[in-house]
């Protein structure tokens, strides 16, 4: 067991009322998993994802990751476990515009306190497996949507968390594009890693082990 | 880690190029100014400390009322020295110094005279007092025989060319007394009270220094106390002094004269003593040895470095605060990264220390580069102190301080985004901070406009002074010094000049209606002379009978002294405020005598025949005091009245007549009116400095708000093409952009106003005579603050209202 969500409640007020974001959501994970989160647009998609990934804090219920009580733990604490065993791949990429693809790499590890020749082995063998190698010195404007996607996922990767958290990670991208970043990701669920995306495509759902479908914060 | 930092800062530094620039810019403007202001004041704080023991040596003063108006005296009677040494064991030794203006002095086998502008008697024990040694000359026995003196090495290369063969060496002062050169000392420091001095005459040829007279002040007089001692000693046991000294001196003129009497009279007599090291700044009583300077300058000033540095700090923190918007995303994903806070705080402020850095070192390329300028305006004589540890120590210190205080706030501020937001781009409302930011705006300008208002108010009371009704005029009058070398050829000196065209008049006398260092006397009356409340403090000047003409004094009643009326010679005329002290009116006081010799056996009686309207012959800061002219043939100067026309033409011809009637002597001369205007120069060096930094406040509050400007035209590049979309015109936009900051400086004026009319308030309560603080300055000031600021946030303003809305909107 990955993780494990319990009557989860998340709301806001408005005018004195709450509105719900996400109601009573249940869920298991199972390491290995490759999972796809679907639902209209509003229906909680992203809320549900930073709530997994310990970005968002929700109001009511139990989270447990590997044997820990999220909603029980500090910040930093909960900042400690996700550091070290969640990657999180964006839609708009968020690569740091003034760091080349080397540097942006290479970050994770810095805040994960890796020594320098760690960091430099490790990024080498990630631009190596992604094939950017010849892309290492050059900055996120100079490369293709794909490409920085591509670059996104391989930061995502690099301290070799357990599972991968992508918010569309095609939505930006042609249908190529998208192929090859799906087909990425059923690679790295082959190897293991655990992975939960957002989707609104049947296609890219269909790369994934089981779809998990929302609507108005509620799973049906 | 820590290299990533640096390499990553210096990235993003480069890439916000415009940021950077104003930043620093900003904090060098800022570090600049504080640095020099800081090295002034440091400048000021150093005097006289360099003295050997200058924490064991005091002066005493005197606190003195004795008919007239509260005197305080730099300055004590001849016997006060003698009076220390026995009474107080806690006195290791005593210095008096007579000061004696300038005088001419020439080698005895030469004609020619070079003018030594100060000169003094001095005690022997000068050397060992201020721990000064002789670069030629034996110290132990210098000074101590009549006639000799020593000159300071310029006055002695000056006048012999070399030290070589000055030992021994007669000269001549004024033509008349003959001096041995017994020494040469190394020129005083320029921040010590004796910097102007360069000719001392020994005290033991001096008669007047021997004499036991407590009734007149004419010495300096300073004492070095033996280690350990506690000055308030010496103070409490010189106020025994009235009584055993000072007493049973008046009863010589006044017999049976008691302290009580005296008293209940409301007189009072007081000595003290300041530190040595504390004169420069703090004592500012009749008859100091040079001009000192006011601590009230220092604090104004010290005032002005730490609001540019707090101004430019706090542009650095706007700024930084405002472009966070453009960095959020970049924190939002660093923290999904796994950054936590303490490592974004961390790298945030080694960028403020990067930014501040460079702000050092452009702002000490800029001090170096305006530090001859800041010289000749603060009138100093300044330099970098490069090999001072200290300095650079002071120096970076302070530049971390500043990197940590105005860093830790943008840094805080910005570590504190939540990633979920910040990345969802919910612009300004997903990090906040806006009411910090205007306020820190508000504080900028409020700086700004109390600047404003002082620089105004301090320029309009210099305005004032120039232009006040002083009861004289001193426009076109030249005035030749020490005509008393002509010797008896002064008068036919002075009737040659009369009769050249351009001159109007000329007078000979030694007193001039320009502030200078003079003593008054005791006046008593004919009728009730016996009554010490009858008494009146006066000055005497002694004129001629062209003296009233020249200076265009207005008699209110009477006449001026007049040929025809045969011996003028025991008559005066006095001043109204004389009379107003006397307790008559102007029409009753003529006829009235008075004496300034009560007690003697038989006292000239001086009777009043004319009255003269009341001039300022002080500084302003003062009240006119009582004042009689008298007639008296000896004259140090003579004044010339000039009709406007070619003044250099002028003084040609009449120093060709000098040099006819005292040939080898120097021609030295001034206008009254640049005597005038010096009493003014440290009011005038403030209201220059006050500009200088007022200009650089405002540039920097303008660097501030332009950056401000920037950055909100930037945010709202989308609504702005929105509502171009929807029709709004360039003026419609760009009144919204600019009417957000106007709000923020209209609060800010509201703050300086009351703020700066009680400040400046109390600077004019030191004026005597003063402006009243008019309204239009607040309003200017105002104004000025409203325009400057539409200036600034009008560009960026119009940039982003013309933009294409189909381009911006693109961007999104
Ligand atoms: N801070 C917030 N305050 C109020 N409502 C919020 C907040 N954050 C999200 N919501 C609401 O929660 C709902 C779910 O938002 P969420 O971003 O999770 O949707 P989503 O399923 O990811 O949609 P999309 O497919 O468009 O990305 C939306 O209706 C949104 O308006
Ligand atoms: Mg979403």
């Amino acid at each position: 067991m990955l993780l494990k969500l319990n009557n989860i409640f998340k709301w806001v007020q408005s005018g004195g009322q709450r509105v719900f974001l996400l109601k009573d959501i249940n869920l298991s994970i199972e390491e290995g998993e490759f999972i796809s989160i679907m639902g209209p647009s509003g229906s909680g998609k992203s809320t549900l994802l930073n709530v997994i990934g310990m970005l968002d804090d929700f109001d009511e219920g139990e989270y447990n990751f590997l044997d820990e009580s999220v909603h029980n733990l500090k910040e930093k604490h909960r900042a400690n476990l996700y550091k070290q065993y969640i990657g999180f791949v964006f839609q708009a990429y968020h690569l740091l515009d003034e760091l080349t693809v080397k540097e942006n790499l290479e970050m994770p590890l810095l805040y994960s306190k890796k020594s320098s020749s760690e960091r430099k082995s490790l990024v080498a063998d990630m631009l190596d497996r992604f094939n950017i190698v010849g892309k290492k010195d050059l900055f996120p404007s100079q490369l293709s949507g794909g490409q920085q996607q591509l670059v996104g996922i391989a930061r995502a990767l690099i301290s070799s968390p357990k599972l991968i958290l992508a918010d569309e990670p095609t939505g930006n991208l042609n249908s190529k594009q998208g192929e090859e970043i799906m087909e990425l990701f059923k690679q790295l669920n082959d190897e293991g890693v655990t992975i939960i995306q957002v989707t609104h495509s049947k296609k890219n759902a269909a790369y994934g082990s089981r779809v998990i479908n929302l609507l108005d914060g509620r799973r049906i | 880690m820590f290299k990533n930092y640096i390499k990553i800062a210096f990235r993003s530094l480069k890439k916000r190029i415009f940021f950077t620039f104003l930043n620093t810019f900003g904090l060098a403007i800022g570090i600049a100014g504080a640095i020099l202001i800081s090295l002034y004041i440091y400048d000021e704080f150093s005097y006289d400390t360099m003295f050997k023991d200058a924490d064991r040596i005091h002066r005493i003063n005197g606190d003195i009322k004795f008919g007239g108006e509260a005197r305080k005296f730099a300055v004590t009677p001849a016997p006060m020295a003698d009076a220390l040494r026995s009474d107080f064991s806690e006195v290791e030794m005593v210095t008096r110094f007579r000061t004696w203006g300038s005088a001419l002095v020439r080698k005895a086998d030469t004609e020619a005279n070079i003018k030594e502008e100060s000169t003094t008697y001095v005690d022997d024990s000068f050397f060992q007092m201020f721990g000064i040694d002789l670069l030629v000359g034996d110290k132990a026995t210098a000074l101590q025989e009549p006639n000799t003196l020593i000159l300071t090495k310029s006055a002695a290369e000056k006048h012999f060319g070399s030290l070589k063969n000055v030992l021994g060496e007669s000269v001549l002062l004024n033509n008349t007394e003959t001096y041995t050169v017994v020494g040469v000392i190394e020129d005083l420091p320029l921040n010590s009270f004796l910097r102007e001095h360069t000719v001392f005459m020994a005290m033991a040829g001096y008669a007047d220094s021997k004499i036991v007279n407590w009734g007149s002040n004419n010495y300096q007089t300073f004492i070095k106390l033996i280690p350990g001692v506690d000055v308030a000693d010496i103070q409490v046991g010189l106020q025994a002094f009235l009584g055993k000294y000072v007493i049973p001196g008046i009863q010589q003129f006044m017999p049976g004269v008691t302290e009580e009497q005296l008293r209940a009279a409301g007189n009072h007599l007081f000595y003290d003593t300041v530190a040595l090291t504390d004169i420069h700044l703090s004592s500012n009583l009749v008859a100091e040895i040079t001009h000192n300077n006011d601590i009230q300058s220092i604090y104004i000033l010290s005032f002005i470095a730490i609001f540019l540095i707090v101004l430019a700090a706090v542009n650095f923190m706007n700024l930084s605060t405002a472009h966070s918007l453009k960095r959020a995303k970049e924190v939002g994903v660093r923290k999904t990264l796994g950054s936590n806070k303490s490592e974004l705080v961390q790298q945030f402020l080694i960028e403020s220390g990067l930014i501040s850095f460079l702000s050092l070192v452009s702002a000490l390329i800029i001090a170096i580069i305006a530090l001859p300028f800041f010289n000749e305006l603060a009138d100093k004589n300044i330099s970098m102190p490069y090999t001072s540890p200290v300095f650079w120590v002071i120096l970076l210190g302070a530049t971390l301080v500043l990197a940590l205080f105005s860093g830790s706030y943008p840094a805080f501020f910005m570590s504190r985004f939540i990633p979920v937001k910040v990345l969802k781009g919910g612009g300004q409302n997903s990090v906040g901070g806006g009411t910090i930011r205007n306020s820190l705006v508000i504080f900028q300008f409020a700086v700004s406009v109390l600047l404003i208002i002082s620089t105004l108010v301090v320029y309009q009371q210099l305005e004032y002074i120039q232009d006040k009704d002083l009861g004289f005029s001193k426009d076109q009058v030249l005035i030749v010094n020490d005509v008393y070398a002509a010797g008896t050829k002064a008068e036919t000196f002075k009737k040659q000049v009369k009769d050249l065209g351009f001159v109007k008049n000329a007078t000979l006398s030694s007193f001039f209606p320009t502030p200078s260092n003079r003593s008054d006397s005791t006046f008593s009356p004919k009728e009730g002379g016996e009554q010490q409340e009858d008494a009146i403090s006066m000055q005497i000047w002694g004129v001629d009978y062209d003296y009233v003409a020249t200076m265009d004094f207005e008699i209110l009643e009477g006449r001026n002294f007049d040929t025809q009326f045969g011996n003028d010679s025991t008559n005066i005329i006095v001043n109204e405020t004389a009379v107003k002290n006397m307790g008559l009116s102007i029409k009753e006081a003529l006829g009235k005598q008075y004496t300034p010799d009560m007690g003697a056996d038989n006292p000239l009686y001086y009777t009043i025949i004319g009255v003269v309207k009341d001039f300022h012959f002080s500084s302003l800061k003062d009240n006119i005091e009582a004042l009689s002219l008298t007639l008296n043939s000896s004259a140090n100067s003579m004044a010339i009245k000039l009709n406007a026309g070619n003044f250099s033409n002028a003084i040609a011809a009449i120093e060709n007549i000098w040099s006819e009637m005292a040939p080898g002597q120097p021609f030295d001369y001034y206008f009254m009116e640049d005597s005038f205007n010096r009493t003014y120069e440290a009011e005038k060096r403030l209201g220059n400095i006050f500009i200088i930094f007022t200009m650089l406040s405002i540039l920097i509050a303008c660097l501030g708000l332009f950056g401000l400007a920037a950055f909100n035209a930037e945010k709202r590049t989308k609504e702005i093409g929105v509502r171009k979309v929807l029709g709004a015109s360039v003026g419609q936009i760009t009144y919204t952009l600019i009417k957000d900051f106007l709000k923020l400086v209209g609060i800010a004026i509201l703050i300086s106003l009351p703020v700066g009319w009680y400040a400046m308030s109390k600077w004019l309560e030191d004026f005597t005579y003063r402006i009243e603080i008019n309204g239009w300055v607040f309003v200017f000031a105002a104004l000025l603050a409203v325009i400057i600021a539409v200036l600034t946030v009008s560009y960026q303003s119009i940039k982003a209202a013309i933009v294409n809305p189909v381009k911006s909107l693109r961007t999104e």
